[in-house]
C-alpha cells in the first residue's frame, strides 16, 4: 500500500550463503589429499604402491591435484614409478579457501577466488550452499517529507495488514457435528460402540453368511491371532446360527463369527443395541469410523467416518423412512433428491439416495437405506419393523468443501486447514 | 460390484419391438442397475451380485420387458425331455458330491452371446459359486459328447487335453502348472482322487472345477451345448443351473433335460415355488393401501406369477430368483412394479427428543478448549504403518495389533499413540508458518482380552522457542478449565522426548500421559527444522467412565 502510494521502495533480492560439507570440514581438518601425498613424500621419494596404501580411494584425486598445482614429479622407473617433491609446496588456491571458510557460513558476495570455489564445488561434500530471499523496504524521498498528524495520530487504515490464522476444528469434524446435530434434532440418540468388532456383530447378526465373499480378507481388515470371547448371550448365537443354516444351507462356524475384525459399518452397534434394548419404539444413531481393506485412492479411503439412524416402531414404513432422508438432505442444503432401488444384504426392501450435484452437474449416490431383514430381526428377537440409513459422511463433506480428493480430509495441509471456509 | 456391458441396438431387439433405447434408458435404473458408462452404442452397468441373472442382456432384457409391460409374469422353463443321460460314481462323494445338467439346443452363438455367457459363468463363479468352490460350471460343444457320460474320479496320472491347449496333461501336471489349476486347485484339499467327466467314448470332458477338456470347446458355429454344474451343495448346483437355463432359454434356445441318477444325484427339476403374500404387509410396510390385484400386477412387471385372492395373493417364484427368501422380499418386487417414483415421502413426527452421546458432549467441550487454546484439530487414521508408528519416533512395542493382509503400506497396525501421527503431520507442513500448533482426540488400542480402545488427546507444537513450560502450561489449563482437574508432571524417560525434558503426566497419583520435549533425533526423523513439545493424556477413565 506504502508502496502504491510511492512513500516507500521495496526491492526483493537473494543472497548464497556457503559453508564447508562434510568432506569439506574433513579436508581442513586433515588437508586437501594432494596435501597427504605432500606429506607423505616430505622425507623423499616413495612408489605408487606405497603411496596408495596410504591414501587409497584419495590416491588418483591426489595424484591429479598435486600435479595441477606442480607440486610433484614422476618418474618412471623399471619395475614402478616413484613420487618425489618439485620443490616448496605452497598452499593452493582451494587451501586457502577451505582456510577462508573455516567453520563459518559466508556469504558468497564475500568470496574473492571464485575460480577455485568452481574446483571446490565440483568435489562432493564440500561445500553446501544456502539461499536466502529477502525483500528490502526503504522510505521514498517522497515519504521523507509527509508530516504525520501528530495531533491525531491518524494513520493510514487503508494499509494492508499481516495474515492472522485461527485455530479450529477440523473441516471434516465440522460436518460431522452438523450431522450428529441433526440427527439429534430429528429426535435420535447417539450410540457409541467400538471400532474392533467381533465378526458375529459386523457381519453374522446382519445375515451376511460365513462364506460370504464381502468377508473375505480383501475387503475387510482381521486383526492377527484376536478371537473375541465373550460378545453375545447363547440365545442370540444359537439364534443367529440357526438362522444361517436355515437360509443359507451350510454349517455355521463358531470361531469364524469370533474372529475380530475392524468394523466395516456401523450398523454392528445398531444391530448390537436393537439386540440388547428390544425397544419397540426408539430413534438411534451411531457415527464413527469405519474400515476397508481397499487400495486408497482420491476416491477411496480405507479408514472413513459413516452414519447410520436407525427408527423401530410398530407403524414405521418405507414411505417414512424416505421422508426421514429427504428432512435429511434437506438440512443439510440438498434438495434435488430422487430414489433408485439397490442391494444390501440385511435390508429389504433396500433403495438408494441420488442427489444432484450442480458443481458436478450430475447424480450422485449418497446414502443407502432399507428396513432390517426378518432373517435379522428374528432371531435377535426384535418383532417391531426396523428402518435404517446411512452412508459416507466424507462423500458428503466433499460436496461441502468441493473437494475431487477424499484423501485431502487425512492429509493434515496446514494451509487448507487454516484456509477451508468455514461456513458454506 | 458386478460390471455388464449393454450394447442398446441388441438390448432393444431383445426387450421387443414396442421399446426403443429412451424407453430402456429410463428403466435401467428401476432394474436395481447402475449406469457407470454411456456411449451412443453402449452402456456399462453395475448390478447386484444377488441377481447373477442381470450378469447377461438376456436376463436385463427379462426384466426390462417386465416394467415396460411388454411381458409380464414369469419367464417359465420349457425343458423337454431329452435322451442323454449322466451317471455318477460314489467315489464323488467325498470329494464334490452332486452334479446337475442340461442340454441347449439349436441357438446361434455369435461372439457377443459368447462374451455374455463367459461373464456370466464367471459371475457365477464368484458370487453362488464362491471361486467356484460350492460349485463350478462348464459348458461343452454337445456334438462331440458320446453319451451316456459319468461323473466320477480319477487318480492324477489321468490324462486329457484341457482348453486351450494342444497336448496331454496329467492332472498333477495342470494342478501344478496352469494358471486355473494354481488358483483352484487348493478346493480339491490335496485329495488323491480328483473329480472327472468322461463320456461313453472314454473321453474327458471336464476336470472340475478346474477346467474343461479341449475337445468340447464351444465356438461361434457351436449349435447345440451342454451344461454341466458340479458343486458341494445340491440345492446351489441347481440355483446356477437355473440362472444358466433361463438365460439360455431367452438366448434362443431350446432345453432338454439331462437324466442324471447315483449317489443322491437326482435329474433338475428347476420347478417354481410358492409364496403367499398378505395385502396387509405390503401396505402395513410400504405405508399404502394398494388392493390384492394391484400388488399382484406390480409383481407380474417383476417377472413373478401372481394371482390376486381376497387380502392374499398367491405369488409363483421361477427357480432362479432365489434372491427371494420370503414375503419380505416380495414387498420389494412390488415397490419395483409399483414404480418407487409412485411412492411419496412422508414425514414421521417423532415420539423421543434425540440427545448426543455424554461421552460426545465432553470431548467436544475438550475440543473447543483446545481451539481456545490456539490449538487446530488434526484427523489422522487409526490404522498406521510400523515406520511412523514406532521406527521415526524411536519407540518399541512387542504387543503390536496387526491386520492380517492389508492393501496400504501405510494400513498395517492399530495405533496406540496419536502423537507419532501429530509429527508426521508437522513433517508435512514445514513449508507453513509457524508457530504450528495441532491436536487431536482419536481412538487408540492396546492388547487385553482381545482388546482395550482408549480415547486419547494429544497436542504438539512447533516453532523456534516452544519449551517444556509452554506445553506444560496447555496440558494444565486444559484439564483445569475443562474439567477442574488439577495435574502433576513427574520426571521420567520416554524415548520420544529429550532426556531430561520429560515427565509423566499424574492425575490422583496416577499416570494418565506423557509430555515434554521431542528429542532432537525423532525431530530430525521427521525432517522438522525446529523445536517441538508435545503432551498425550489418556482421557478414558479420566473426563468419562
Amino acid at each position: 500500500m506504502a508502496e502504491a502510494k510511492r512513500f516507500s521502495r521495496y526491492t526483493r533480492n537473494e543472497k548464497t550463503f556457503l559453508r564447508l560439507g562434510k568432506n569439506g570440514l574433513d579436508a581442513k581438518n586433515n588437508g586437501l589429499p594432494e596435501r597427504k601425498l605432500v606429506n607423505e613424500i616430505q622425507e623423499g621419494p616413495k612408489s605408487f604402491e606405497e603411496i596408495r596404501n596410504v591414501l587409497k580411494s584419495d590416491f588418483n584425486a591426489a595424484i591429479a591435484n598435486a600435479k595441477k598445482n606442480d607440486w610433484i614429479q614422476i618418474e618412471k622407473g623399471e619395475s614402478s614409478s616413484k613420487i618425489s617433491l618439485k620443490g616448496k609446496a605452497l598452499p593452493s588456491p582451494e587451501e586457502k579457501l577451505i582456510d577462508f571458510l573455516g567453520a563459518e557460513e559466508k556469504l558468497l558476495n564475500d568470496i574473492e577466488d571464485i575460480d577455485a570455489l568452481t574446483l571446490l564445488k565440483k568435489r562432493p561434500d564440500f561445500i553446501t550452499e544456502n539461499f536466502t530471499k529477502f525483500k528490502t523496504i526503504s522510505l521514498s524521498e517522497k515519504a521523507k517529507d509527509i508530516d504525520v498528524d501528530s495531533s491525531t495520530g491518524a494513520i493510514d487504515v487503508e494499509a494492508k495488514v499481516p495474515v492472522t490464522y485461527v485455530a479450529r476444528i477440523h473441516p471434516l469434524k465440522e460436518t460431522i457435528n452438523e450431522i450428529r446435530e441433526i440427527f439429534v434434532s430429528l429426535g435420535f440418540s447417539e450410540v457409541l460402540g467400538n471400532l474392533a468388532q467381533p465378526s458375529f456383530w459386523n457381519f453374522d447378526a446382519l445375515f451376511t453368511p460365513q462364506d460370504h465373499p464381502a468377508r473375505e480378507m480383501q475387503d475387510t481388515f482381521y486383526l492377527k491371532d484376536m478371537k473375541a470371547s465373550k460378545f453375545a448371550t447363547s440365545t442370540q448365537i444359537n439364534q443367529v446360527s440357526r438362522s444361517h443354516k436355515k437360509g443359507w444351507r451350510y454349517d455355521w462356524n463358531m470361531s469364524e463369527a469370533q474372529r475380530m475384525a475392524l468394523r466395516t459399518h456401523t450398523t454392528c452397534v445398531t444391530i448390537k443395541h436393537l439386540a440388547d434394548n428390544k425397544p419397540d419404539e426408539s430413534r438411534i444413531f451411531s457415527l464413527g469410523r469405519v474400515f476397508r481393506n481397499e487400495k486408497v485412492s482420491y476416491k477411496h479411503l480405507a479408514e472413513f467416518n459413516q452414519v447410520e439412524g436407525v427408527v423401530i416402531g410398530k407403524n414405521v414404513t418405507l414411505r417414512d423412512l424416505m421422508g426421514l432422508q429427504e428432512e435429511f438432505y434437506r438440512r443439510i442444503g440438498l434438495t434435488k433428491i430422487k430414489f433408485w432401488p439397490t442391494f444390501f444384504p440385511y435390508t429389504e426392501p433396500s433403495l438408494q439416495s441420488m442427489v444432484y450435484n450442480d458443481r458436478l452437474g450430475k447424480w450422485i449416490e449418497l446414502f443407502g437405506m432399507g428396513i432390517f431383514r426378518p432373517e435379522v430381526t428374528k432371531p435377535l428377537g426384535i418383532t417391531k419393523p426396523v428402518l435404517a440409513w446411512g452412508g459416507g459422511i466424507e462423500r458428503i463433506a466433499m460436496l461441502k468443501y468441493g473437494l475431487d480428493d477424499v484423501r485431502e480430509f487425512y492429509n493434515n495441509n496446514l494451509n487448507w486447514l487454516r484456509s477451508a471456509t468455514k461456513c458454506q | 460390484m458386478p460390471v455388464v456391458q449393454l450394447y442398446l441396438d441388441r438390448l432393444q431387439k431383445l426387450v421387443g419391438k414396442k421399446s426403443n433405447n429412451n424407453k430402456i434408458l429410463s428403466k435401467i435404473p428401476f432394474l436395481g442397475l447402475d449406469i457407470e458408462e454411456q456411449t451412443k452404442e453402449y452402456l456399462r452397468v453395475e448390478y447386484s451380485p444377488n441377481r447373477p441373472d442381470y450378469a447377461t442382456d438376456f436376463g436385463i432384457a427379462l426384466g426390462l420387458q417386465g416394467l415396460l409391460g411388454i411381458k409380464k409374469g414369469m419367464p417359465k422353463l420349457s425343458i423337454k425331455k431329452g435322451n442323454y443321460s449322466l451317471k455318477v460314481d460314489s467315489s464323488v462323494q467325498k470329494i464334490r458330491p452332486y452334479v446337475t445338467s442340461i442340454v441347449a439346443k439349436n441357438g446361434i452363438l455369435d461372439d457377443e452371446t459368447i462374451q455374455q455367457l463367459i461373464s456370466l459363468q464367471e459371475d457365477l463363479h464368484f458370487g453362488i459359486g464362491r471361486r467356484r468352490k460350492k460349485t463350478s460350471i462348464g459348458i461343452h460343444d454337445l456334438e462331440r459328447i458320446v453319451f451316456p457320460i459319468k461323473y466320477t474320479t480319477v487318480t492324477k496320472n489321468h490324462k486329457f487335453v484341457p482348453l486351450d491347449s494342444s497336448n496331454d496333461s496329467s492332472i498333477t501336471e495342470i494342478l501344478e502348472k496352469t494358471e486355473v489349476g494354481q488358483q483352484y486347485g487348493s478346493i480339491l484339499n490335496n485329495s488323491s482322487k480328483v473329480p472327472i467327466i468322461l463320456d461313453a467314448a472314454g473321453n474327458t470332458i471336464s476336470f472340475p472345477p478346474i477346467i474343461n477338456s479341449a475337445l468340447t470347446k464351444v465356438s461361434t458355429k457351436t449349435k447345440n451345448l451342454l451344461i454341466e454344474v458340479t458343486a458341494t451343495e445340491k440345492n446351489a448346483a441347481e440355483d446356477t443351473l437355473a440362472v444358466l437355463a433361463t438365460t439360455l432359454q431367452a438366448a434362443g434356445f431350446q432345453l432338454f433335460s439331462v437324466t442324471i441318477s447315483g449317489a443322491n444325484n437326482s435329474t433338475p427339476l428347476l420347478k417354481p415355488r410358492k409364496i403367499i403374500l398378505s395385502a396387509e404387509l405390503v401396505n402395513n410396510i410400504l405405508g399404502l393401501n394398494l388392493s390384492s390385484s394391484m400388488i399382484a400386477n406390480s409383481l407380474r412387471k417383476c417377472r413373478i406369477d401372481a394371482v390376486a385372492k381376497t387380502n392374499k395373493i398367491s405369488c409363483i417364484i421361477p427357480r432362479f430368483r432365489f434372491d427371494i427368501f420370503g414375503p419380505m422380499d416380495l414387498v420389494e418386487e412390488v415397490v419395483l412394479g409399483y414404480g418407487i417414483e409412485n411412492l411419496k415421502p412422508s414425514l414421521p413426527p417423532s415420539i423421543s427428543v434425540g440427545q448426543k452421546n455424554d461421552i460426545t458432549k465432553v470431548l467436544d467441550s475438550l475440543s473447543l478448549i483446545m481451539i481456545g487454546l490456539g490449538y487446530t484439530e488434526a484427523l489422522n487414521s487409526s490404522l498406521v504403518s510400523n515406520k511412523i508408528q514406532y521406527e521415526l519416533t524411536n519407540r518399541s512395542n512387542s504387543e503390536v495389533i496387526q491386520v492380517v493382509e492389508s492393501k496400504s503400506l501405510e494400513h498395517t497396525i492399530l495405533r496406540d499413540a496419536i502423537m507419532p501421527g501429530l509429527l508426521e503431520n508437522l513433517s508435512k507442513n514445514v513449508h507453513e508458518q509457524y508457530p504450528q500448533k495441532l491436536f487431536e482426540i482419536g481412538t487408540v488400542f492396546l492388547k487385553a482380552n482381545p482388546i482395550r480402545e482408549d480415547t486419547h488427546l494429544a497436542g504438539i507444537s512447533a516453532h523456534k522457542d516452544t519449551n517444556f513450560s509452554e506445553i506444560k502450561s496447555i496440558l494444565q489449563s486444559s484439564l483445569k478449565i475443562g474439567f477442574n482437574i488439577e495435574c502433576e508432571t513427574k520426571t521420567s524417560s520416554h524415548p520420544i522426548f529429550s532426556e531430561g525434558r520429560m515427565a509423566n503426566i499424574l492425575v490422583n497419583n496416577k499416570i494418565v500421559g506423557v509430555l515434554g520435549e521431542i528429542d532432537s533425533k525423532v525431530i530430525d526423523n521427521f525432517k522438522i527444522r525446529v523445536p517441538v513439545t508435545a503432551f498425550e493424556i489418556q482421557l478414558s477413565g479420566l473426563i468419562f467412565d
